[in-house]
């Protein structure tokens, strides 16, 4: 009966289409990439830009770029000089910086000591939110016989001091900034930012090494979602990716276009304890979860078999400190296991409950593993899986009985695990709760007022096997951490180890053609 | 005019209880802003230094304290700033909102030119094999979870074809061609349930009123069958389908919290969620007053498309 208008519709339906679809048929798909500028894919948006704040990694990495400290690592992980261009221990034990000359801040003033005592004092004041305060709070003096000289008297020896400025919250900053506009001497400064999004930084033309940066600008672009970040990667969006995903790793290591730069022993999983109650506050019954679980299953089953088992104390093979037979000293043993839990007086086991978090995958992922292995020994753990932020909360008060956790060192000096094993510091979901672990605790406070090389290795050593027996905590996995990048792309280095998250200061140097 | 004032009345107090009830429901679980903020990447952070933030942040006063001062805020048209930041909460969303009404109107937009033509066609030839193959399609769009099809996007048109970028955003003043090309996915991956939905609707309500007298009777003056299916069936069959179309967008503000992650769409959700999960309450009070209005000012906007479209409504 409608024929006519059938037609017409028939023949509208088309056209409708055609007419939506115009404005795309004609436009490059994306953006092509342009030399000199290379385009990032963030893991997550910078909750903020605070130069002594620690925000995340993220962050770091941006961070990074706009300002500089007195000292920073080098490809190889060592200290270099930044700011500072040497630094040496005086005769009265204090700590003597000296400044680079003509190294200057974004709005053109030179980089002074008062800078530097404005920095430190700001750090260390009592209201500051700074990430390294309660370290900057053992400086007693700060002094500055001349514009380029810089005196730290510490309240006692601290063997460590100058890595405390390679940290990426210790940023040197120009002494009459505004709180909310710090300006840093670092060698891009920050043109544009959209908040949630992007951030553009751009090269800074008075930066204090002559022929750096290499790249005339960087676009952050965030992208919080791991899979859509690698798939960023691989259709183009981006240039480089922070974080690549562990399960997309091989695709694109395997991919002619692009690079992966991995480095094992970024961070780590790890088990804490509440030392607080029994039974976990009895040593026996720690070394008995550390002798249950068997890692090779975490490595596959959260990290794809991109990380490595870690039998002992964190500290990663291939520094001076690492020791191979301690480091193995939680292998897996359950009739060990099983024996020391017999010797504790729970020969039949008993029941507990396992802290988690479900956010993030490897978290429950490598919980879940625990919990099985934990179970063939007899201990049956209830797992608890809440959102991350409940998880901290629950942490710090010490309303769990054993909890899962993932971090990094500060660095990959062995003074960098206090934060994660000295629990006689203040809790923190972080560590361990309540335990008592003094000759661990002790070993560490003597490695950080030791000066000398082959003595620090022995008294790590020292607090390894401490630690073994008192078990603040039980290492797990280490993980493997990747860039993801264009074959064009070079000069970028992934730092070794526990520095990865600290490896964007290589920026500097990469170029994009 | 009594009647509509009574409605904004009763929804005014609706979401005074939904900003309550948030605003209960944040603070009594357990999360403290200040130290996850100072706890990114698993660091430990100082205790006094937390303490120190709480108190900067103002987080150390009664709950009852703090409750006020926002609905005191709130009076002021202020909202308050971020604990993360300290960034204007009202400014965000006045940024973000827009990008999330933008995808729900293309993806609106797109629904309805999908829909209405094909569920006309298919009523039209009802049981036909364009008929058979939409009904399926839609059973099929229906049934498949938003994020999947965004996921399929991404792996199809962005990885495999080369024809899409994977996500993102770029401003309309800055690139329109770019602005609309990454509107694309995501405004389909939301559109995709919705179109079934219509579809559906469409199909159901012109079969509907292609059965009734006054189409038979226009018919036999002989009117001209266009016009009989434009001013008397589509006429008549659109309003039903405009209720459903009214119910869904609430829906559609919803889907959007997951599209906009997978496709990096910076809109309205994503702050939610990262204010959700750093317990940024003012953040998280903000945004969910202003999609509780949002949803508020759909059905009052529905309400009075009815009227335009049914002449009894405005009598009536």
């Amino acid at each position: 009966m409608m024929t006519p208008t059938r037609r017409r519709l028939l023949a509208g339906i088309p056209a409708i289409a055609g007419t939506a679809a115009l404005p795309f048929l004609r436009v490059p798909a994306r953006a092509a990439a342009t030399p000199g500028t290379l385009r990032y894919g963030l893991s997550a948006f910078p909750p903020n830009l605070s130069p002594w704040e620690n925000v995340g990694a993220a962050a770091g990495t941006v961070k990074m770029l706009l300002h500089r400290s007195l000292v920073g690592y080098d490809k190889t992980g060592t200290l270099q000089g930044e700011l500072a261009q040497s630094w040496s221990l005086d005769a009265a034990g204090a700590w003597v910086f000296k400044l680079r000359p003509g190294a200057m801040f974004h709005n053109g003033e030179p980089v002074t000591a008062d800078d530097v005592k404005w920095t430190i004092e700001q750090i260390a004041d009592a209201k500051s939110t700074a990430y390294m305060r309660a370290q900057f709070q053992e400086i007693v003096s700060i002094e500055t016989p001349d514009a380029m000289t810089v005196r730290l008297v510490t309240k006692s020896p601290q063997a460590t001091l100058p890595t405390w400025f390679a940290n990426y919250n210790t940023f040197i900053i120009w002494r009459k900034s505004e709180p909310r506009d710090p300006i840093g001497a670092g060698p891009f400064t920050l043109t544009a930012q959209e908040r949630g999004t992007s951030v553009d930084v751009t090269a800074f033309d008075k930066y204090y090494k002559p022929g750096l940066p290499k790249l005339r600008a960087i676009k952050f672009i965030a992208y919080p979602d791991e899979s859509l970040r690698a798939a960023a990667l691989r259709s183009g969006d981006v240039d480089m990716i922070e974080y690549v995903p562990w399960q997309t790793m091989g695709a694109i290591a395997a991919d002619p276009r692009l690079r992966l730069d991995a480095v094992n022993g970024a961070a780590f999983m790890d088990v804490l304890f509440n030392g607080g109650k029994p039974p976990f506050s009895d040593p026996r019954v720690r070394q008995a979860v550390a002798h249950a679980v068997k890692r090779d299953d975490i490595v596959q089953t959260a990290f794809y078999g991109r990380g490595t088992a870690l039998e002992g104390v964190p500290i990663a093979a291939g520094t001076p400190f690492y020791n191979d037979q301690l480091a193995h000293g939680w292998n897996y043993d359950p009739a060990k296991s099983k024996a020391l839990l017999a010797e504790a007086g729970y020969a039949q086991g008993f029941q507990t409950t396992l802290l988690a978090t479900a956010q993030y995958d490897m978290h429950k992922s490598t919980a879940e593993v625990v919990q099985q292995y934990l179970a063939a020994v007899g201990i049956q753990c209830e797992l608890k899986l809440p959102d991350w932020s409940t998880r901290v909360s629950m942490g710090t008060r010490g309303q769990y009985d054993i909890a899962i956790h993932g971090v990094a060192a500060d660095n990959n000096d062995p003074d960098g695990l206090t934060v994660v094993m000295d629990t006689s510091l203040s809790p923190t979901h972080s560590r361990s709760f309540a335990l008592k672990a003094p000759r661990t605790t002790a070993a560490f406070a003597k490695g950080r007022a030791e000066f000398d090389q082959a003595r620090r290795i022995a008294i790590y050593n020292e607090m390894q096997q401490a630690a073994l027996e008192e078990v603040p905590l039980v290492g797990l996995a280490w993980r493997s951490q990747g860039f993801g990048m264009d074959r064009r792309v070079t000069g970028f280095t992934n730092l070794p180890a526990a520095l990865s998250t600290s490896s964007g200061s290589t920026l500097e140097e990469t170029s994009f053609a | 005019m009594i009647w509509i004032a009574r409605r904004v009345g009763v929804s005014l107090a609706l979401i005074w209880v939904v900003a309550s009830i948030v605003f209960l429901a944040l603070h009594v679980v357990p999360g403290d802003p200040a130290e996850l903020l100072l706890s990114a990447g698993g660091s430990a952070p100082d205790p006094a230094t937390v303490a120190d933030l709480r108190e900067k942040l103002g987080l150390d006063r009664p709950l009852l304290t703090q409750y006020a001062s926002f609905f005191q805020g709130l009076a002021h048209a202020d909202l308050g700033t971020s604990l993360v930041d300290d960034y204007p909460v009202t400014d965000e969303i006045a940024r973000r909102l827009p990008r999330t009404l933008e995808l729900i109107a293309a993806a609106t937009l797109l629904s309805l030119l999908m829909a209405i033509p094909t569920g006309t066609y298919a009523a039209l030839h009802r049981g036909g094999l364009f008929d058979r193959l939409m009904s399926g399609s839609a059973a099929l769009l229906l049934a498949v979870p938003v994020f999947v099809v965004g996921t399929l996007l991404v792996l199809v048109l962005a990885q495999t074809l080369h024809i899409m970028p994977a996500g993102g955003y770029v401003p309309w003043a800055q690139s329109p061609a770019q602005h609309l090309v990454l509107l694309v996915m995501p405004a389909l991956a939301i559109a995709q349930g919705l179109t079934a939905v219509l579809f559906r609707m469409t199909r159901a309500s012109v079969l509907d009123v292609l059965s009734k007298d006054f189409v038979r009777t226009a018919r036999a003056k002989g009117i001209a069958p266009a016009r009989i299916l434009a001013r008397h069936v589509l006429r008549n069959a659109l309003t039903p389908v405009l209720t459903v179309l009214g119910l869904h967008m609430g829906a559609l503000l919803g889907g959007t919290v997951l599209v906009e992650y997978v496709f990096n769409w910076p809109g309205l959700s994503t702050p939610l969620l990262n204010a959700v999960d750093a317990r940024d309450y003012p953040m998280v009070m903000g945004i969910v007053l202003t999609i509780s209005t949002l949803f508020l000012l759909i059905n009052l906007a529905m309400d009075l498309l009815y009227a335009v479209l049914d002449p009894r409504i405005r009598t009536g």
